[in-house]
């Protein structure tokens, strides 16, 4: 790994923990308050690609693990791995490598704006959204013993506020492709 | 950024990383393996009694404690409605065992031991040329080092946002602090070489 993919791994791990200090925001229409700390982890996808961008969501999880408060609300320590929620923070990692493999093949940079944008969403709704609650409610499931069904319901309310997010992504993921693109420069 | 270690000289404190990070592991096996209320109930005790031995301020301790609990008793009460009491119980015990287990090792094993664990465990992996044991410590001693940066970089943005009277949305916060921090990976990168730090061309 050259030194300045090292770099900006780092950094976006640095940019996804600072989206984690952010006050969660309520919306009227969706019942739980959404956290931008996920929306960094499709960032980091759309953003740096496949290999880079889930080495930036290890190095979250690693410094959360030996005991920094780097995740959303001030939450760190081995006792986060042990939540009934803890497939979401497994399926992070996926989530970032499917939505990086993704964009890195439907977003190229002579394509329009638009299908641009598309392909980035696509991606992200793919990783941030499918594969993660795949691995969350699976995780879910297992651990409480409720069943794929019981456990799909329960974790329904959120999804709105990710499919959100796979917008946001999107349009910030063309943005930075303009103004400092990365992605075409795979590590 | 204040990590969640406390200095302290109990029993856990004088463990070594290693033995406290195995046995944390085994003990999670043992939890996710056994269904006997029993068992399962004498082993929550004694991991609160474990924590409890760390001595922590109770007020801290809850602190630290809250977020994973509040979802454990949120997802247990789910499962009581969803399923069984029987079910729930055993699944609110086994995670509330393994949390404060977990939590304890957090509070006693500082961020070099852990950091010390996790270049030993990288090591096989350097050997098959995967990758760096090294880098690890430098990737995340940057994140560390960047974290206040980066916030005050979302701060100056936010102003900026205030000062055209604007509402700050994340779409609009985002990509500046993104764009204006990885713009800065040249000349970290070029820094690190300079010192040769990681040895190579």
């Amino acid at each position: 790994m050259l030194t300045r993919d090292l770099v900006l791994t780092a950094l976006f791990a640095a940019i996804i923990v600072v989206l984690g200090l952010l006050p969660p925001i309520m919306l009227g229409f969706i019942p739980v308050p959404i956290t931008a700390q996920s929306l960094g982890v499709m960032l980091a996808g759309v953003v740096l690609g496949a290999k880079r961008g889930t080495i930036a969501v290890l190095l979250v999880l690693l410094l959360a693990a030996i005991g920094l408060p780097v995740l959303s609300g001030g939450r760190g320590g081995l006792g986060v791995f042990a939540a009934p929620t803890t497939g979401y923070l497994i399926g992070w990692v996926a989530a970032a490598f499917v939505t990086g493999f993704l964009s890195e093949r439907l977003v190229r940079r002579e394509q329009t704006g638009l299908v641009q944008g598309a392909g980035f969403f696509v991606s992200a709704l793919m990783g941030g959204v499918v594969v993660l609650y795949a691995f969350g409610i699976v995780y879910l499931a297992l651990v409480t013993g409720m069943g794929f069904s019981k456990a799909f319901l329960g974790s329904l309310a959120f999804i709105p506020g990710d499919a959100l997010k796979a917008v946001v992504a999107a349009l910030a993921g063309r943005a930075v492709m303009v103004g400092y693109p990365l992605l075409p420069q795979r590590a | 950024m204040r990590t969640l270690y406390v200095s302290g000289d109990s029993l856990l404190h004088r463990i070594s990383p290693r033995v406290k990070l195995v046995g944390l592991a085994a003990l999670s096996v043992v939890l996710f393996a056994s269904r006997s209320p029993t068992l399962l109930g004498t082993l929550c005790v004694a991991s609160a009694a474990t924590y409890l031995l760390l001595r922590l301020p109770l007020h801290e301790s809850w602190q630290r404690l809250r977020p994973v609990l509040l979802t454990i008793v949120i997802v247990g009460l789910f499962t009581l409605v969803a399923d069984s009491a029987p079910q729930a119980g055993i699944f609110v015990l086994r995670l509330t065992s393994l949390m404060l287990l977990a939590a304890a090792v957090t509070a006693t094993t500082s961020i070099s031991d852990f950091m010390g664990e996790i270049t030993a465990l990288a090591m096989p992996f350097e050997r098959i040329g995967l990758l760096k044991a090294a880098d690890i410590g430098l990737a995340v001693g940057l994140v560390v080092r960047f974290v206040p940066e980066v916030l005050a970089r979302y701060q100056a943005v936010r102003d900026a946002h205030h000062a055209r009277g604007l509402k700050p949305r994340m779409l609009t916060t985002a990509v500046p602090m993104i764009i204006l921090t990885l713009r800065n990976a040249d000349e970290i990168a070029s820094a690190i070489d300079a010192r040769g730090l990681r040895r190579q061309k």
